[in-house]
């Protein structure tokens, strides 16, 4: 099926994109389109603008700054792959990126268009929320930042105005003593995840756990954080045990539901699981436990 | 209807001007409009890979791509592999290989195969089979069981490399390299424990590759 017809806008700056945003009639943002175009096609959107952000090379970024580690708009999932930065610093981002989709689908689709979809299905989401990460949007009255906890609000439904641009997204440059991972289950090569926990460990100078974060993909509405598992970890030292109760934890507070891939009592067992490895992987790269086992 | 736009696109070398709606996909264009119907539409949803073409030397998957943002690009389709300096005989050493190793039936996904191990033999022309898998990750095949597809593309890769290795052996032979220094401007191969060169293939080669070490093995 054909979209429906539409006006197409290539702005080449935030600027000029803010203002298409502003003076324009029902306007979409086009980024990479992997999720958009399909969803064109099907007429679940029949934006009469789109506003396409790919000529905007001053959002084609991926860089530490001012403390953050800042992922611009134009940022496409195969440069998070491919970034040294990453590799060496960002263990959940490193996770995640090659499990997004398929080598084409990564070329072109992008990390913050990935946030803006949100599906709860979608992988960048649960690390902003296991890194309290946040995101900035520019409108016309200027930036504001959102913190990942108030911007997904219902399945493709975001805190995010229609006159408003996602810049960037960023998260907290890890202290020394930090440690992050992502675990996901799927089907087959390229699929969305069943279920999927990034987490992420920081560790003061005698071990013990300063703070955790927990986000769950595809095992609620939205990308959700595992808060009760985070409050029992924190102040405790690493063992099997305190993982496999924030493990159970984990699970408790996730809402799967039942479909053709498992059912909800299956993905809950696997949030368990997912968790304590990724648990065990942030603390091991966090420099304060070596396995001798690999799960 | 919604207005027209004029877009150039160089298609395999050579540019070429349509007039498309802004709603048109890349895949539309390709095949409709420039009338090369190679490229083929397995899914119309971004799962098949069937639709892969390179722009700007990156596989995409047409489909998900509207022909507008691919205004002043190159495009890269199975059509112009024949045309390539690699080929001979009109055939590509890839498509060689698809014939030579069987690496189709129905041949419904072979042009998406062949654009995606394109750009992994561009990126990484020494490829290990899990590399090789990792790259054609997003193209199905419905036939095949992909075991054949995989020979397809390390056929390729070694005749590409054999290719290599003719040109630099006509140098040497111009007087450019003496062959006693041969073996000293090799380095960094690795060889397996029972000898075999990593490439895995017995006698493909009968000698080490200059680049044993490549992105996918260090991330
Ligand atoms: C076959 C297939 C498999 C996939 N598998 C996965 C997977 O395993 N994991 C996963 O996480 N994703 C997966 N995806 C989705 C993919 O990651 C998309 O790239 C992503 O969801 C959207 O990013 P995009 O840049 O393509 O955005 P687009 O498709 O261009 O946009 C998506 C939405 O976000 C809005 N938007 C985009 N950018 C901005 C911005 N800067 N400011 C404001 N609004 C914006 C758009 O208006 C639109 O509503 C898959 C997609 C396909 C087709
Ligand atoms: S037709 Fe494009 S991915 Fe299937
Ligand atoms: S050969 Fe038939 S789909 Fe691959």
């Amino acid at each position: 099926m054909k979209s429906a017809p539409f006006e197409h806008h290539q702005p080449t700056s935030v600027g000029e994109a803010v203002s298409l945003l502003e003076s324009l009639d029902g306007p979409t943002v086009l980024s990479g389109g992997q999720s958009l175009v399909p969803m064109l096609r099907f007429r679940l959107a029949n934006p009469d603008v789109v506003v396409d952000i790919n000529g905007i090379e001053e959002l084609d970024y991926l860089h530490e700054e001012d403390g953050s580690l800042k992922i611009g708009a134009l940022a496409r999932h195969a440069d998070v792959e491919h970034s040294d930065l990453i590799a060496e610093k960002y263990g959940s981002f490193a996770d995640a990126a090659p499990l997004v989709a398929d080598p084409q689908i990564r070329n072109r689709g992008t990390v913050v268009g990935s946030v803006a979809q949100a599906d709860p299905k979608g992988d960048w989401g649960s690390l902003l929320i296991a890194h309290d990460g946040e995101v900035v949007a520019q409108g016309p009255d200027g930036e504001r930042v959102i913190p990942a906890d108030e911007f997904f609000l219902l399945p493709y439904d975001t805190a995010l105005d229609e006159d408003e641009l996602i810049t960037e997204v960023r998260v907290p440059v890890p202290s020394a003593r930090e440690g992050s991972a992502y675990h996901k289950l799927k089907r087959k090569t390229g699929d969305y995840a069943m279920a999927g926990v990034g987490v992420r460990l920081q560790f003061d100078d005698d071990g013990v756990i300063e703070s955790a974060g927990i986000g769950m993909t595809a095992v609620d509405i939205t990308n959700a954080r595992a808060s009760d598992a985070e409050d029992h970890l924190e102040g405790e030292r690493p063992s099997p045990d305190l993982f496999e109760e924030a493990g159970e934890l984990a699970a408790e507070q996730s809402h799967p539901e039942s479909d053709e891939h498992g059912d909800a009592a299956y993905k809950e067992r696997m949030v368990d699981v997912l968790t304590q490895r990724a648990l065990g992987d942030a603390a091991e790269r966090a420099g304060v436990v070596r396995r001798t086992v690999k799960p | 209807m919604s207005e027209t736009r004029e877009i150039t696109l160089t298609v395999n070398g050579t540019e070429e001007t349509i007039e498309v709606e802004p709603r048109r996909l890349l895949v539309h264009a390709i095949r409709e409009d420039l009338d090369l119907t190679g490229t083929h539409i397995g899914c119309d949803t971004g799962n098949c890979g069937a639709c892969t073409v390179l722009v700007d030397g990156e596989p995409l998957k047409s489909c998900l791509m509207f022909a507008v943002q691919a205004d002043g690009s190159e495009v890269e389709t199975v059509e112009g592999m024949e045309d390539h300096p690699d080929a001979v005989d009109d055939l590509h050493p890839l498509q060689e290989g698809f014939h030579e190793e069987h690496g189709l039936q129905c041949g419904y996904c072979t042009p998406g195969m062949i654009m995606s191990g394109k750009a992994l033999l561009e990126e990484n022309p020494d490829p290990s089979e899990a590399e090789i898998r990792e790259a054609i990750s997003g193209n199905l095949c419905r036939c095949t069981g992909y075991q054949n597809i995989v020979k397809s593309i390390e056929y390729a890769a070694e005749k590409l490399a054999d290719g290599e290795r003719d040109d630099a052996e006509a140098v040497a032979a111009d007087g450019g390299v003496s062959s006693a220094d041969g073996p000293a401007s090799f380095d960094g191969y690795d060889v397996d424990d029972d000898g075999e060169f990593s490439c895995g293939v017995e006698n493909c080669c009968g000698g080490p590759s200059t680049d044993a070490t490549h992105r996918g093995d260090e991330r």
